[in-house]
């Protein structure tokens, strides 16, 4: 019996997915809809896919943490569409599905029967989304790319990073964002695409969805585009706020952000009330803007002189917005994530316990079961011979 | 009002939501077809209304690209009844959408139950910094404090630097994740009947990005902060050119790649370090200083093209104007001209998705002037006459 069977209460119980996934893009779309209940089977090329061997691992040669996440809750099914089996399977799981997530390079298509043309043809009930590094359509759809390229190719990347990085090491190269940020937003995208076009299926039919991780990049990054129209071109060295940013305090970092009025009098109630802050010509805004990299100095050293745990408590009991920079450990263990119960526990392969975080998400009326395991290569075979 | 071809045609929004996750969110499910009332008041307009000084200049320059689509009416939300009125919207409307402080949907009268009376199966959004309970729930933020709260902020950055913070692309990847889970939920209450209450919390979104380091985290693995590098890429980085700040992004994801970058380089590699994947890995440091010197003098836009043809992921890091230059986005729609009678043509970022039969979605209408659907709305839709609503400005109830 599959996990999906007993948790029919969840928002998409019921909803049948196949998954193609070579890329995080694809595989994140996946993950997303069987957080939420969907039954979700990976068909995996012959040897599993490259994301089963993807960093970090969890110990040499051991399993991927990050496929682990990734593929928590589906199930895999080894499936290669350009031999007669596999085709045979394809369309076996085609049939009985709702959603098509596929990340196949658009020239691989046509031998396996993936174009949108055939698969709109042969399974007229199916939405059919396609997730690719630039998308399926356009002069570069041909093009590839992995994490670093597309968080550069959709704008973000250029933009990083800014305040004291940049400051510290003004020389650097521009950074990319830990881990895969830019194959989530398109994993992010293509689910929001599929369940759309889902919704949409009792009054427009089925249809093909081409979804392109440098667009989501780019729309998540839409504020710097809309400033260019304004006049102004982002740059990492001037997008920064002109106080606030990152502090290191005596024990760690603080992120410390104040935008509105009262926030910077209650700043100024946390350093003590300064004597420096209580300039008159710091009530207003612009000149606070203007006078930043002096206030910044400023808190600096106030910063440097206290530990991090006093200085977010007291900040948040007076309302300045201020956060501590934690590590993943600290969110691991973290008091308000236990709580809201963000982690759940699943097994890997080889019977290793670990726990992923659930979803970013919480359905209060019917709660998301999380947990359960990361599928062993193939396991629905066994599953159909047994 | 007519219904473009869009798949979420047909699905109405009552928009309490403010700055910009939350707006997000319902713009992104605006552009996808759905109807969005956005619920404001002249006393307390959305702040992305306002001005900014925090920016180093007095213009309100982000509104545009988290509200066009919407329509505007005006609630003072402090009056029990125009908080009624709200409760009406909300009961002609699929989903309700909001992103206050937890606990202030409540006072106002606002809450799930609440609005369950008057739509006993409606879709409720709730976005925050973190989530509607646990102990931190009170906890207001920003971006870039869901990125430090969240765990991103920490591994992001140069390895032997202090963390970063996350802008805008934190609060909107929040805000694209709260629009799947509302999705989800409405094809729930389609399946069942039932109402739902997604809670999102910006700061879990921060977490689901660094969902691979949790996972090491969760049996006693350190995760450690690989600034550009990849623990199984090499080379890979990002790598300056013959154009002061032109930056070539680069990665090579095997032996078969690295042999075709070296011929694509016109170079001969014999150092044994640099074989294997491996050896690359154990060697990166010296591999990228190699690396540097080879793509020193190269013009990165072609090399990202040449690159390319010869199947290579290389891509130049762009900046907001060759985006806007990019014919690649243009003809896919990613970017679009708008304009109005007061607005000088200029682009916008369009739908998420392209969409084969219902492909009206996109950004249809810009940003409205506060209050300038009332008609529709307050007249239409909850069936106010003329009289009735010059009362209830007149008793600053409509506001």
């Amino acid at each position: 019996m599959s996990d999906h069977a007993v948790t029919p209460s969840q928002p998409l119980s019921g909803c049948r997915v196949v998954e193609r996934s070579r890329t995080v893009a694809a595989a994140y779309a996946g993950r997303l809809l069987a957080a939420m209940g969907a039954d979700v089977l990976m068909l995996e090329p012959v040897g599993g896919s490259p994301l089963r061997r993807a960093a970090p691992l969890l110990e040499e040669g051991g399993e991927s943490a990050l496929f682990a996440y990734l593929s928590v809750g589906k199930r895999s099914l080894v499936c290669d569409p350009a031999l007669p089996e596999g085709l045979k399977a394809l369309e076996h799981a085609l049939n009985r599905a709702d959603i098509l997530i596929d990340d196949t390079a658009l020239h691989d298509r046509a031998a396996m029967g993936l174009t949108p043309e055939t698969v709109g043809r042969c399974y007229p009930k199916l939405v059919h989304v396609s997730v690719l590094p630039f998308g399926a359509m356009g002069p570069k759809a041909e093009w590839d790319g992995e994490e670093i390229n597309l968080l550069h190719a959709g704008g973000e990347g250029y933009l990083l990073p800014n305040g004291l990085s940049d400051e510290l090491f003004p020389d650097r190269s521009p950074l990319k964002i830990y881990g895969h940020f830019a194959g989530y937003q398109g994993g992010s995208v293509a689910a929001l695409a599929a369940l759309t076009a889902w919704w949409a299926v009792p009054v427009a039919g089925a249809q093909y969805v081409d979804v392109s991780v440098q667009d989501a990049v780019l729309s998540v990054g839409a504020f710097a585009l809309q400033r260019l129209g304004d006049g102004s071109l982002e740059h990492r060295k001037t997008r920064r706020f002109r106080y606030g940013g990152v502090f290191e305090a005596q024990d760690g970092f603080i992120e410390l952000l104040t935008l509105e009025d009262r926030q910077w009098s209650s700043l100024v109630e946390l350093l003590g009330n300064p004597e420096w802050a209580a300039n008159p010509a710091l009530r207003d805004p612009l000149e606070r803007s203007c006078r930043g990299d002096d206030i910044n100095r400023h808190i600096r050293a106030w910063m440097a002189r206290h530990p991090v745990e006093d200085i977010v408590r007291r900040a948040q009991e007076l309302g300045v917005p201020a956060g501590k920079y934690r590590t993943p450990v600290e969110v691991y263990q973290g008091e308000h994530e236990r709580a809201r119960g963000l982690f759940a526990p699943a097994v890997l392969e080889d019977g290793t316990q670990v726990e992923v975080l659930v979803a970013p998400f919480k359905f209060c009326c019917s709660p998301l079961s999380g947990g359960s395991h990361v599928p062993a290569l193939n396991e629905m075979a066994q599953e159909m011979r047994t | 009002m007519s219904q473009p071809n869009a798949p979420l045609a047909g699905v109405r929004i009552a928009d309490f939501t403010i700055h910009a996750a939350g707006p997000y969110c319902t713009h992104l499910l605006s552009q996808l077809g759905a109807e969005c009332i956005k619920i404001e008041s002249r006393t307390r307009p959305d702040a992305f209304r306002k001005p900014h000084a925090v920016y180093g200049r007095m213009l309100a320059a982000t509104f545009d690209q988290v509200s066009a689509n919407k329509l505007s009416v005006r609630l003072n939300l402090k009056q029990p009844e125009a908080v009624a009125l709200a409760k009406r919207v909300v009961g002609v409307s699929d989903l309700a959408a909001e992103s206050f402080r937890p606990g202030v949907m409540n006072r106002l009268g606002l809450g799930f139950e609440a609005l369950r009376e008057s739509k006993p199966d409606i879709v409720l959004l709730s976005l925050s910094s973190c989530g509607q309970s646990g102990p931190d729930s009170h906890f207001a933020g920003y971006a870039p404090l869901f990125g430090a709260w969240g765990g991103l902020g920490a591994m992001t950055g140069y390895s032997d630097g202090p963390p970063v913070e996350m802008r805008h692309v934190m609060d909107h990847s929040a805000g694209l994740h709260a629009a799947v889970a509302t999705m989800a939920a409405l094809h729930q209450r389609r399946r069942t009947g039932q109402a739902q209450h997604v809670d999102l919390a910006a700061r879990e979104v921060a977490s689901a990005m660094i969902g691979d380091a949790l996972v090491q985290a969760s049996v006693g693995i350190t995760p450690v902060r690989p600034g550009n590098g990849d623990l199984g890429m090499a080379p890979h980085g990002i790598y300056a050119t013959a154009k002061p700040d032109r930056w070539l992004t680069l990665a090579v994801r095997n032996d078969a790649e690295w042999e075709v970058l070296l011929q694509q380089l016109g170079r001969a590699c014999r150092d044994p370090r640099f074989t294997t994947v491996s050896g690359r890995l154990q060697h990166r440091e010296d591999l990228d200083r190699l690396l540097g010197q080879w793509l020193a003098n190269c013009d990165a836009d072609a090399m990202a093209e040449r690159l390319q043809q010869a199947g290579l992921c290389a891509h130049v890091s762009w900046n907001m104007e060759d985006i806007a230059a990019d014919p690649h986005l243009l003809a896919r729609k990613a970017l679009v001209e708008v304009s109005s009678p007061d607005i000088p043509t200029r682009l916008a970022v369009g739908a998420p998705a392209r969409f084969a039969k219902t492909d009206d979605v996109g950004i249809r209408r810009l940003t409205p002037a506060l209050g300038q659907d009332e008609d529709y709305v307050f007249g239409e839709l909850l069936g106010l006459n003329r009289a009735q609503r010059d009362d209830l400005e007149a008793r600053e109830i409509i506001l």
